[in-house]
């Protein structure tokens, strides 16, 4: 057994019996057989741990608490909701606004609008007035299908 | 066994009205596993001046969230996850100061304590030395990743049994055991090397 193995052993076991096999490693590897006096060390504390004494509930805890747990439900929740659909109002306005601006946007910057939006602003360019629309201009002359090729 | 009938039939009854809106019907739940859920948080979080607040805080969680609650578990199990969640969740939270609890242990100490495990049975501890190892373990925990730490507690100190844990977490008891394995194992193996970062 090597001392991954025992490693393994040892956590796995918790407290028990170890085989003769690896109690002959923690014989002759000192660092295993520490190893090993930790874990017994880890479970007395954990022992000794779980027999303090839980702290009790103050009196009263749970008339207490039920009493908050109605106010709550009376007044918080009530604020809670109007909060979580003021929220979403706020949420919705702003997704609604930036989806207008957008629309607004696009058409002057896209590749495929990019044309359309200039055309409405009246702002299209030389080059862009000199190109042939390649779906409805004349193909006999294949140069003109080179974007950005200016006629001769 | 018929005492133990009335009080499951008187904890669905709770459990139903909370849902239909009566909160007052939260009360008895609460009296009933109280004790439970502040010995889960004291164990997880280590600080008695924080475990009533959190145990409310569950509670709070709980009640916001009963009509979620559709009896498939038993109650005492989805409540103590609510706490290992909530608990979990503040761990978290706190991690940056964890490290000072640690710190704080000396190399002088910790054989201190060896030799006092070595020597006697746990058992024959005085109360002086119950502390001690107490707070070894304590400060090993809490140096621990919150995953091992929340494994090894509901193992080590609340004394659930795989099965439990299992539910509890949602995972295969397979998963349970060998997640245990591993935590142990961190545990010790973080142990040897604060041991040698303090030589």
């Amino acid at each position: 057994m090597d001392c991954n193995e025992i490693r393994d052993l040892v956590s796995e076991l918790w407290g028990g019996d170890l085989p003769a096999a690896a109690r002959e490693h923690l014989s002759r590897c000192a660092a295993c057989e520490r190893f090993w006096r930790d874990a017994r060390l880890a479970q007395a504390g954990f022992r000794a741990w779980a027999e303090e004494a839980v702290p009790e509930p103050s009196l009263g805890f749970a008339s207490r608490l039920v009493r908050r747990l109605l106010e709550w439900e009376r007044t918080g929740a009530r604020s809670e909701f109007f909060e979580t659909v003021g929220r979403r109002f706020v949420y919705a306005t702003l997704a609604l606004t930036l989806a207008l601006l957008l629309s607004l946007v696009l058409p002057t910057s896209g590749p495929v609008r990019g044309v359309a939006g200039a055309d409405f602003l009246g702002l299209q360019s030389s080059t862009q007035l000199s190109q042939p629309d390649v779906i409805g201009g004349d193909l006999s002359d294949p140069h003109d299908m080179i974007p950005g090729r200016v006629p001769d | 066994m018929a005492r133990l009938e009335s009080e499951v039939s008187h904890e669905v009854e709770c459990i139903r009205r909370v849902q239909r809106g009566e909160g007052e019907a939260f009360g008895p739940l609460v009296e009933r596993y109280q004790q439970r859920i502040f010995s889960i948080v004291f164990h997880l979080v280590r600080r008695r001046d924080e475990v009533e607040d959190l145990a409310q805080e569950v509670f709070f969680k709980a009640f916001r969230a009963i009509r979620s609650y559709n009896f498939q578990s038993s109650f005492a199990t989805w409540l103590s996850r609510i706490a290992v969640n909530h608990c979990y969740d503040y761990l978290r939270k706190v991690r940056a100061s964890r490290l000072s609890y640690y710190s704080e242990m000396t190399e002088e100490s910790a054989r201190e304590l060896e030799r006092k495990v070595e020597g006697s049975p746990p058992q024959g501890l005085d109360h002086g030395e119950r502390i001690t190892l107490r707070d070894f373990v304590s400060r090993l925990l809490a140096r621990a990743p919150e995953d091992d730490r929340v494994i090894l507690t509901l193992k080590e100190l609340e004394d659930f049994s795989v099965e439990e844990i299992a539910e509890l977490l949602r995972l295969k008891s397979s998963t349970v055991k060998v997640r245990l394995h591993r935590a142990r194992k961190r545990m010790l193996e973080d142990l040897e090397r604060w041991r040698q970062e303090g030589k």
